[in-house]
């Protein structure tokens, strides 16, 4: 039987289950193969680099972290360093430790809803069920510590916003034995699945060869076997007194990269614990001048925090003035969901358009900020 | 000798109008002239070892007439990150692509053509990324005023037509001081 050589236009997206947010693939396709594949964004841009232009420093905290909905802590301890590197001003030790652990529980979160969003890609609408579920306990957490479930705005210049409250440690270390235990079954219901084995290996693959050139990091990358990772690249707050491994996995198909991160929701939770073991007493936060009339000296810095997807990065400029010259957002997503989508998506099923991209996380809020 | 200093060593060798700096450990700040770029990053990444392209910013700087483009290198061997940087004529900008190099260079080219203006030689596709069928100059452009801009495009939302301050009621009821609030000249004096 020959199929029709006839090219179709698809459209997935903008409102499509399968996608991650707001954004719409454009596919032409022959019988069920796609030829070739285009990203269009602009469904979601709200124009925040302009916003905080015309933004005091303190009031661009409560606009970053809304750049990423699923992770949004990066986003402002990339600001707060970005800031604290500007006018050297040092961060008390506690609340280092208090950011690193905030930073983790943030990213077992995001993970959590990756592998709802994973599953459900293929069609196992259990694991989307339990996965929101369990994730709450950490929202929880993070109400009781910040007052907010998803946005925090905790972190900020100079340190973290308040001190943990009494007992908190103990609830923390109840919440990650739970998670902890939770994981066999989801190893039993998604991990050692045969349908998701079936439909992940060998499928959506990035050449190891190619992959630093084209701009892949965080747990794709490590998918591919590379072992880079900024915690120990280039490490921040007190990840150098941690002890943890980068994590790899061979093959760089979807099942390499589901590997990477469901053993580093394992990794994730040892460093919390490392984390409430050596935690110093002492402040929280090294306060800076009046927020109104707070001027950073004219210099400029680039930092970056490995966050669920990859590489977080800020570019921040000053000019000496009272508001930012420029700040600009680096997501993981810019990347992965334009560019390296465009050119995984060659030859794929239709079917696994959706699986391939969330097995790269894209998160279209950061691609247009 | 430590890496960054022994890149910028080399990089003196060939190309001797570059001005780097160390800015602090891992962090070098490259100056050159805008018509070398391609060659630079390409030597950078060839002979350097920078295959990484983190991203590539765009500042602008309406005093001094130009743009700045800010190319952000990394190199995974040294740990090294460069952030190469060209001034451009803001009348006129104009800067050749690298995608040759990196493909996904190309992405952050189209938004910068599109949020600035600057104009890349030898990009295939600078269609529009995020905007649709704007017909105003690039709004990340410091004169472009965005207060204008709303006001003339959108319109309150009903019972919102006094535009209310509710922070001026609140004062007025406990006879206190309404803080001055950022966004107009006053407080940048």
């Amino acid at each position: 039987m020959t199929q029709v050589e006839k090219e179709t236009t698809l459209y997935l997206g903008p409102q499509h289950p399968g996608i991650t947010g707001n954004m719409m693939i454009e596919l032409k396709v022959t019988g069920d193969t796609v030829q070739r594949a285009k990203t269009h964004v602009g469904y979601l841009h709200r124009g925040f680099e302009k916003l905080m232009e015309e933004r005091l420093w303190m009031q661009c905290f409560p606009i970053v972290c809304r750049i990423c909905v699923p992770e949004p802590d990066p986003n402002e301890e990339n600001l707060a360093r970005a800031i604290e590197e500007i006018e050297g001003r040092e961060v008390p030790e506690r609340a280092q430790y208090i950011r690193v652990m905030v930073l983790e529980l943030s990213r077992i979160a995001s993970y959590f809803l990756w592998m709802g969003g994973q599953a459900g890609s293929m069609g196992l609408y259990t694991m989307p069920q339990w996965t929101v579920g369990d994730r709450d306990y950490i929202l929880d957490l993070f109400e009781e510590l910040t007052g907010g479930r998803v946005y925090h705005m905790y972190i900020w210049a100079g340190g973290v916003r308040r001190d943990l409250p009494d007992g908190f440690a103990g609830r923390v270390r109840r919440v990650l034995d739970y998670l902890e235990e939770r994981l066999t079954d989801y190893d039993r219901l998604f991990f050692q699945n045969a349908l998701f084995l079936k439909r992940s290996q060998g499928v959506g693959v990035i050449d190891k060869d190619k992959a630093m050139e084209w701009g892949v990091v965080g747990p794709p990358l490590r998918g591919c076997g590379i072992a880079h990772d900024v915690r120990k690249d280039e490490p921040y707050e007190v990840y150098d007194k941690l002890d943890f491994e980068i994590i790899t996995h061979e093959g760089g198909d979807i099942y390499a990269r589901a590997m990477v991160r469901r053993r580093e929701i394992e990794q994730s939770i040892s460093i919390i614990r490392q984390v409430l073991d050596k935690m110093p007493g002492g402040p929280v936060h090294n306060p800076g001048p009046n927020p109104l009339k707070w001027k950073l000296p004219a210099g400029e810095a680039y930092v970056r925090t490995e966050s669920a997807r990859g590489e977080f990065g800020y570019y921040v400029v000053s000019d000496g003035s009272l508001k930012p010259r420029r700040i600009h957002v680096r997501g993981p997503a810019y990347v992965h969901g334009v560019s390296l989508l465009e050119k995984m998506l060659v030859g794929a099923n239709i079917a696994d358009v959706s699986v391939i991209m969330n097995s790269l996380g894209t998160c279209p809020p950061e691609i247009e900020r | 000798m430590n890496h960054e200093e022994h890149i910028i060593n080399t990089i003196h060798t060939t190309f001797k109008s570059a001005e780097a700096e160390i800015q602090r450990k891992g962090r070098l700040l490259i100056r050159l002239r805008s018509d070398l770029l391609p060659a630079f990053v390409s030597y950078l990444k060839n002979y350097l070892d920078f295959n990484h392209l983190v991203m590539i910013s765009c500042v602008d700087w309406m005093e001094d007439n130009q743009f700045e483009l800010v190319y952000h290198l990394y190199s995974y061997a040294q740990k090294v990150h460069a952030m190469v940087k060209v001034r451009l004529n803001r009348s006129q900008p104009q800067a050749q692509t690298i995608l040759p190099f990196w493909d996904q260079a190309g992405t952050y080219e189209r938004e910068i053509h599109e949020m600035y203006g600057v104009y890349f030689e030898g990009h295939p596709d600078l269609s529009e990324f995020i905007l649709e069928d704007w017909d105003d100059i690039p709004p990340m452009r410091r004169d472009f005023k965005t207060r204008e801009f709303v006001n003339e495009n959108y319109e309150w939302r009903k019972g919102r037509e006094d535009a209310q301050d509710v922070r001026r009621t609140i004062s007025e009821r406990y006879d206190e001081k309404l803080p001055q609030f950022n966004n107009d000249d006053k407080a940048n004096g």
